[in-house]
């Protein structure tokens, strides 16, 4: 019986601000088991811990820092353009702070 | 008029006169609404795109279709997804602006899965891409408006990006040649990020020397990605010589040899055969071929470190889009919910399903056991091709089990048969960022199939070299799906 529920997806997605339909939950169910399945070949895999875990594609990767020059930036209103509600130079939202919370 | 031309033939044409830039653009342009209206191929036409002068450079003048995850300053960049229905951006990526320097002309924006997160062409915002050579198959994916494109002639190349094989098997699919080059060689500036550690930027044309002109123009170091690096002592366009016969490549045993398929179909048997009549192609031009054995409980993880790398990955670049400072405003009355109603309308399930499992892997009590042991996985798999390597030019396999599926009943799960390696073997190219061509290699029941061929990291002109002295030996370069009438 798989160790993943309706219930466990649900719960992933809701920490991604994500609703799930039914549907769609189920086909997120039916992957977990078959990558569960694959990992637990690759726990099984001799001294898999000591393996040094590959982050980047190129072994040879180095990161020199650039000079630190100065460049216009795009305007506000360049980059408001994008934006659905705003107001002046602001991105507009609801209040953050609830009524009950203003003490 | 100019559909299967090469880039060096429609340059000839242009400086001699015979045609001007104006005419090949408008051309193209006519060219992609008319596919449009049966392939679903582009997010956006551009009507009026800037012309630019003819010189002595073999892409001026010549029009081209870019990916819509690249940014293009001005023009609107969805990534085929609901989320940036709307969005224009305020830069244009690197690589499209290299382009432009050299006198390209870009003319459309092509359709993709959602943010490059699919493999059929069936998740755009804008429909299901359809295949040019039968429109009851997909095109694969992503890049699946690109290689629908260059396959039915718009014009000569189009841009890719390639996180898992969403160049190679598309090009597969379509009958076209998709390469990515080493990992960082084009800059990713610019690029809708989805597994960054994965993610190439490349192209899709109708043959090898086309491809070597492109990324030729498209490379280059660039401050704004810190894994760009300095290609300028590499011009890929002047290595090819189609000399190869020193060259040794291999294949490997678990992924070709026919009694590993128990069910196969008479489909894969015939690639399968397809595959190996390619081979002696290559061993006519002096090319070893040896046949190499890997252990299988690697091959078959492959799928699974792909899906948890690459999801976990996505799960945190792509967190940025909650409709509050760009994307389609959701409803609500609370930000919280305004971004939950924004990203469930939003995303395509296909996304969602993605996200959902990056979550849990990236959680504190399973990343020791998912994401940290699919990067030590990858790190095996890596270190294995670097070995042989060291004796071998480059790693020739077929792409997938045979040519386009239909697209109905598609739906891009991770699957666990005995086709999986076979279907995924291409994400070996994006763990170790290896340069990684495919070419079309034959026809099996009237649809295209490839051939695959990677090489090691900075050795893009080996591979190309091998590759244009295989196409050389086919007839399928710069050919042309046409689109029935009737259709």
């Amino acid at each position: 019986m798989s160790k993943f529920t309706k219930e466990l997806v649900d719960d992933y997605a809701e920490k991604l601000l994500i609703g799930l339909s039914d549907e769609e939950n189920n086909l997120v169910l039916s992957e977990f088991d078959i990558i569960d399945q694959n990992m637990d070949l690759i726990n099984k895999i001799p001294n898999i811990s000591e393996v040094e875990p590959m982050t980047h594609a190129l072994d040879d990767f180095s990161f020199i820092p650039r000079e630190d020059i100065s460049k216009d930036s795009p305007s506000i209103t360049e980059l408001l353009q994008n934006c659905d509600c705003y107001e002046d130079r602001e991105v507009k939202v609801p209040k953050v702070v609830g009524e009950s919370d203003g003490a | 008029m100019n559909t299967n031309k090469t880039i060096e033939e429609l340059h000839e044409m242009l400086i001699n006169n015979k045609i001007t830039s104006e005419d090949l653009v408008k051309d193209a342009i006519k060219k992609s609404y008319e596919l449009n209206k049966k392939c679903n191929a582009f997010v956006t036409i551009i009507d009026t795109p800037e012309i630019k002068e003819v010189t002595e450079d073999l892409l001026s003048g010549i029009p081209f279709g870019v990916k819509d995850n690249y940014s293009t300053k001005g023009i609107l960049s969805t990534g085929s997804s609901n989320t940036l229905k709307d969005y224009i951006p305020f830069f244009t990526a690197t690589a499209v602006v290299n382009l432009e320097k050299h006198g390209a002309v870009a003319i459309n924006k092509t359709a993709l899965d959602e943010f490059g997160m699919g493999g059929t062409g069936t998740t755009c915002h804008t429909g299901v891409v359809r295949n040019p050579w039968n429109l009851e198959k997909m095109c694969a994916g992503s890049s699946a408006g690109s290689a629908a494109a260059v396959a039915a002639g718009i014009y000569p190349y189009a841009l890719g990006t390639d996180t898992g094989d969403s160049i190679r098997k598309p090009a597969a699919y379509c009958g076209i040649v998709g390469y990515k080059p080493t990992y960082g060689m084009i800059s990713r500036y610019g690029i809708f990020p989805f597994a960054s550690s994965l993610d190439h930027a490349g192209c899709l044309t109708r043959s090898v020397k086309d491809a070597s002109i492109v990324v030729d123009a498209m490379k280059g170091y660039d401050l704004k990605d810190q894994t760009s690096w300095d290609s300028s002592s590499i011009n890929l366009y002047n290595s090819i010589t189609g000399e190869v016969s020193n060259k040794k490549l291999f294949y490997i045993k678990e992924i070709v040899d026919l009694e590993n398929y128990p069910n196969a179909s008479l489909e894969l048997k015939e690639h399968l055969n397809n595959f190996h009549k390619s081979l002696d192609l290559l061993k006519e031009c002096g090319v070893k071929i040896d046949a190499i054995s890997i252990d299988k409980n690697l091959l078959k993880a492959i799928p699974s470190v792909y899906v948890c790398l690459s999801c976990a990955e996505a799960t945190s670049n792509l967190s940025n889009l909650t409709g509050i400072s760009f994307g389609p405003r959701g409803n609500g009355k609370s930000v919280e919910e305004m971004m939950k109603d924004h990203r469930t309308k939003g995303f395509s399930p296909l996304i969602k399903r993605r996200f959902v499992i990056g979550s849990y892997i990236l959680q504190r009590e399973n990343q020791e056991k998912y994401f940290v042991n699919a990067q030590r996985v990858r790190r095996l798999i890596v270190d294995k091709m670097k070995e042989l390597f060291k004796n071998y030019d480059a790693l020739i396999l077929p792409v997938s089990t045979g040519g386009a599926p239909n697209i109905d009943g598609s739906k891009d799960e991770v699957t666990d048969n005995d086709t999986s390696i076979i279907e995924e073997h291409l994400q070996i190219g994006n763990f170790g960022g290896f340069p990684s061509i495919t070419i079309p290699n034959g026809f099996i029941n009237n649809l295209p199939v490839g051939i695959n061929i990677t090489g090691n990291c900075y050795d893009d002109s080996n591979i190309l070299n091998i590759a244009y002295a295989l196409e050389s030996k086919m007839p399928y370069k710069n050919q042309v799906a046409v689109l029935k009438e009737d259709e």
